[in-house]
């Protein structure tokens, strides 16, 4: 007899609300049972019992979603798990592990990729979105026009249609972002210098990291030997290795919106009597900025430095909508996270995969438990 | 007591009325077999369906990519009704995907084994999901249906192990297009390049800089992947044009052959052909409008492409004026130097195969049999102004145009099928990383085809 994929449907659906009543309940009596153990009244109990049992469904909801995937990927990460060998996954011990750390060579230029965009861009997006807040701060006419234009990036994503303008505006010919720095160029030579000298730093900096992938500087010997670039040299974006980083870091700043967010609720929220004060004592504005807004600032800052480290060592989707199309530049911009879905979803092993999102999580909690045992030498919650 | 049965009548009560909105449609009753089924026309299933009529609804699930809403429309106005008058109870289903994200979307079908019955494959997937395609030889073998004799080498696509896992839609070479106005106003006179040392000199001589914005203003040639001309498929088409195999006759890789190093040095040669040093390359082509080598309405002004080596839908509709001046060719290889050169179109081909984890592999096979009719194998084509699969379904709209025409005489003189690799996915990613620094003149030649030897030799655990 054939299966009837909608009476299936119900009958799982009936099973799943059965789970859910009966797990929820579960949960709310061992809540109780230990209310009851420390001692508590019996309403303690039976209050006990009602907050567990109605906070339950998302409770179990969390272990079955998010603890039982890391418990299964935390297993699989120690098996050769493949989805399309129709084989079972045999048990490998620490191999994954150690072909991960000490024999993989794309997942060490993953991790300087990933360094790179970290080390780089994320102190860019940052200094963006905190002269955007600023400048926001301001009171100036249309702000909230502003706003919402710096915020609607993040509210855009990285959709087909945002993949298609940006493949536009990075055109090394035609794109907007090139025929601006010709005209500012045009309008004022000595431009020229600064952007052959941005050029060249660029360049210095990216073929230093492929250095560091490949483990040979050849391309940096080699950019050092060809010195300061012609005066017609325009960014290669989207066209040359020496590029493809940096492109990414130009999406990280272009959805710097939320980061602007909370560093204007910032600003916001320091007195004004403090750079009243100031200006009574005879401070200019770029003073009062160093002196009262930035140091007050810094939780503002180490918060929007901990998502934004967490996001940029997590990054995926902006070198997956950039490069997708344009395969031999994503060696050069791989990312761990774009690394750990190659290895899954391309190459189809799973285990692999796991050990990959294993590392990428140990590496992510070291840096923000380093991040968190520092901030007490430059973060001041004085006012707060 | 009372409260904890009052919570639990209330828990009951929110899961309940959270979960209404989610309980699925009332099931469409099956629709009522028509007196005389609309089948297409040679179609046997249809007149002699071979399973019994069903007891219970059953939804045969299709997942298809980036087709044209023509092919999709006329999939779900003729060939579903038709297959479904004549077998009572069953749906079919059909869901769009892109080949954008597809792998991990399939992923996640094997993973959780299961998902749509039929889905969308391209030419290398045969040994990328051999293991878990369904064997379909027991339903569309020659022995079990003889309309299989009139597929043609796009057959051998389908195939894992020697087995039957599917059918061919089309057959999407990749041919050289070639402008022949653009060539003759660059002082090219000797139509399409006939070796190595032809292309990079005509590379050359008909690529041109726009000074204004250091960039390409006219590219003398395209391949896929215009930016980096570096791609692995167009790496292939090169090497298969020297007569190049992959494989050793112990199937090791064969990418420490001469001519895997002359293809990696005819990529270096050609992209500094046209984009100068990499320390110094000039800016890509701007974005236009139509295919490369069209002419945009608005400006009038040339897309700037001289010629491209693509398939057939990246060059202009075939009613574009345009093709007044297009040469269609394959790619010669390089004679001069290697005796096995022979000219090359690379054939791709979409397929639809049965994985092996559904539950109605028979009416799979019964579809597939109705959707690949000769009639339907060319009415499907037809919506894409694709070549059919089946030999017998190239007539009509095939031969009635020119361009068409010579793409499918072509095809079946020089067709090279882009198949039988194994680990395509490994193999693509270790080629773009090992060409990627070939386009940074980051490694040599030499060294290229020494990392992908070696890394592709572990891929394989050669």
């Amino acid at each position: 007899m054939r299966e009837n994929p909608y009476l299936y449907a119900l009958v799982t659906a009936v099973a799943a609300i059965i789970f859910i009543v009966l797990s929820s309940y579960g949960v709310g009596l061992l809540a109780r049972f230990f209310a009851k153990l420390t001692g508590a009244t019996r309403r303690k109990q039976e209050n006990t019992f009602a907050g567990y049992l109605f906070a339950s469904p998302w409770i179990v909801g969390f272990l079955i979603f998010v603890i039982v995937p890391m418990g299964f990927s935390l297993y699989w990460s120690f098996t050769d798990y493949r989805v399309i060998s129709n084989q079972p996954a045999n048990w490998v011990g620490f191999d994954n592990y150690t072909q991960l750390i000490l024999k993989d060579s794309g997942f060490r230029a993953s991790i300087i990729n990933t360094l790179y965009l970290t080390a780089i861009g994320l102190p860019l997006q940052m200094a963006v979105a905190l002269f955007l807040a600023v400048m926001l701060s301001q009171n100036m006419r249309g702000e909230r026009i502003f706003r919402m234009a710096f915020y609607l990036p993040v509210i855009l994503g990285f959709n087909t249609a945002v993949l298609l303008a940006w493949r536009l505006m990075l055109n090394t010919g035609t794109g907007i972002i090139n025929q601006m720095i010709r005209a500012a160029i045009q309008a004022f030579p000595p431009l020229g210098y600064v952007n052959r000298a941005i050029i060249f730093a660029q360049e210095l900096a990216s073929a230093f990291f492929l250095g560091l992938s490949n483990g040979k500087f050849t391309l940096l010997t080699k950019v050092w030997e060809a010195g300061f670039p012609a005066a017609n040299r325009v960014p290669l974006w989207v066209q040359s290795p020496l590029w493809s980083k940096m492109s990414v870091v130009l999406l990280m700043i272009w959805g710097c919106g939320a980061m602007m967010l909370i560093f204007l609720a910032g600003l916001k929220n320091i007195p004004k009597e403090l750079h009243e004060a100031a200006e009574v004592d005879g401070a200019n504005s770029w003073k009062r900025f160093w002196k009262i807004s930035f140091p007050l600032l810094t939780p503002y800052i180490f918060y929007n430095l901990i998502v934004g480290m967490i996001n940029a060592l997590q990054i995926f989707e902006p070198i997956y909508v950039l490069y997708r199309d344009n395969q031999p530049l994503i060696p050069s911009a791989m990312s761990m996270v774009y690394y750990l879905w190659q290895a899954s979803f391309s190459h189809f092993e799973i285990g692999y995969g796991s050990a990959i999102s294993w590392v990428i999580f140990i590496i992510i909690l070291i840096v923000t438990v380093i991040q968190f045992k520092m901030q007490d030498r430059w973060v001041h919650y004085d006012l707060y | 007591m009372r409260t904890k049965l009052f919570v639990l009548l209330m828990l009951v009560s929110i899961v309940l009325s959270a979960c209404g909105g989610a309980q699925p449609a009332e099931p469409a009753a099956p629709e009522a077999p028509a007196e005389e089924p609309a089948a297409p026309a040679e179609e046997p299933a249809a007149e002699e369906p071979a399973e019994e009529p069903a007891a219970e609804a059953v939804t045969l699930k299709i997942y298809l990519l980036d087709y044209t809403p023509d092919t999709i429309a006329w999939l779900n106005e003729e060939i579903n009704p038709a297959f479904e008058a004549a077998h009572p109870g069953v749906t079919v289903e059909i869901t769009e995907g892109s080949w954008s994200g597809w792998d991990t979307t399939f992923s996640g079908f094997f993973a959780a084994g299961e998902g749509p019955d039929i889905i969308n494959l391209g030419s290398e997937m045969n040994t990328l999901y051999g293991e878990s395609l369904a064997d379909m030889d027991a339903y569309l073998g020659e022995g079990a249906w003889d309309e299989i004799s009139n597929f043609g080498p796009a057959l051998e696509n389908a195939k894992y192990q020697g087995k039957l896992r599917g059918l061919p839609i089309f057959t999407a070479p990749r041919y050289v297009f070639c402008r022949t106005d653009k060539m003759e106003a660059a002082g090219w006179s000797t139509g399409t390049p006939q070796n190595f040392g032809e292309w990079v000199d005509f590379a050359g001589q008909a690529t041109t800089i726009d000074d204004a914005t250091n960039s390409l203003s006219q590219q003398a040639l395209v391949p896929v992947d215009a930016g980096s001309m570096a791609d692995w498929q167009w790496w292939l088409l090169v090497y298969y044009s020297l007569g190049g195999e992959l494989y050793k006759a112990d199937g090791s890789p064969n990418f420490d052959s001469a001519e895997a190093l002359a293809t990696t040095q005819f990529m270096l040669d050609m992209r500094q052909a046209t984009y100068g040093s990499a320390l110094d390359a000039v800016g890509a082509l701007p974005a236009g409008q139509g295919s490369v080598i069209d002419v945009n309405d608005e400006t009038g002004v040339d897309n700037g492409a001289v010629c491209l080596a693509h398939s057939g839908w990246a060059a202009p509709p075939f009613d574009r004026p345009i093709w007044e001046s297009v040469s269609i060719d394959p790619f010669y290889g390089d004679p001069d130097n290697f005796p096995n050169s022979k000219p090359v179109v690379l054939a791709f081909n979409d397929w639809l195969a049965v994985a092996d984890y559904s539950s109605n592999k028979e009416l799979a096979a019964e579809w597939l049999k109705v959707a690949f009719s000769k009639e339907a194998n060319h009415k499907w084509n037809e919506t894409m102004g694709l070549i059919p699969s089946r030999n017998d379904a190239q007539y009509g709209y095939v031969t009635e145009s020119p361009q068409l025409q010579r793409e499918a005489e072509l095809a079946a003189e020089y067709g090279v099928g882009f198949a039988g690799i194994e680990e395509a996915a490994k193999l693509s990613t270790i080629m773009q990383d090992a060409l990627g620094k070939l386009i940074t003149e980051e490694l040599s030649p030499e060294e290229v085809v020494a990392k992908i030897q070696s890394e592709y030799s572990d891929a394989l655990g050669k």
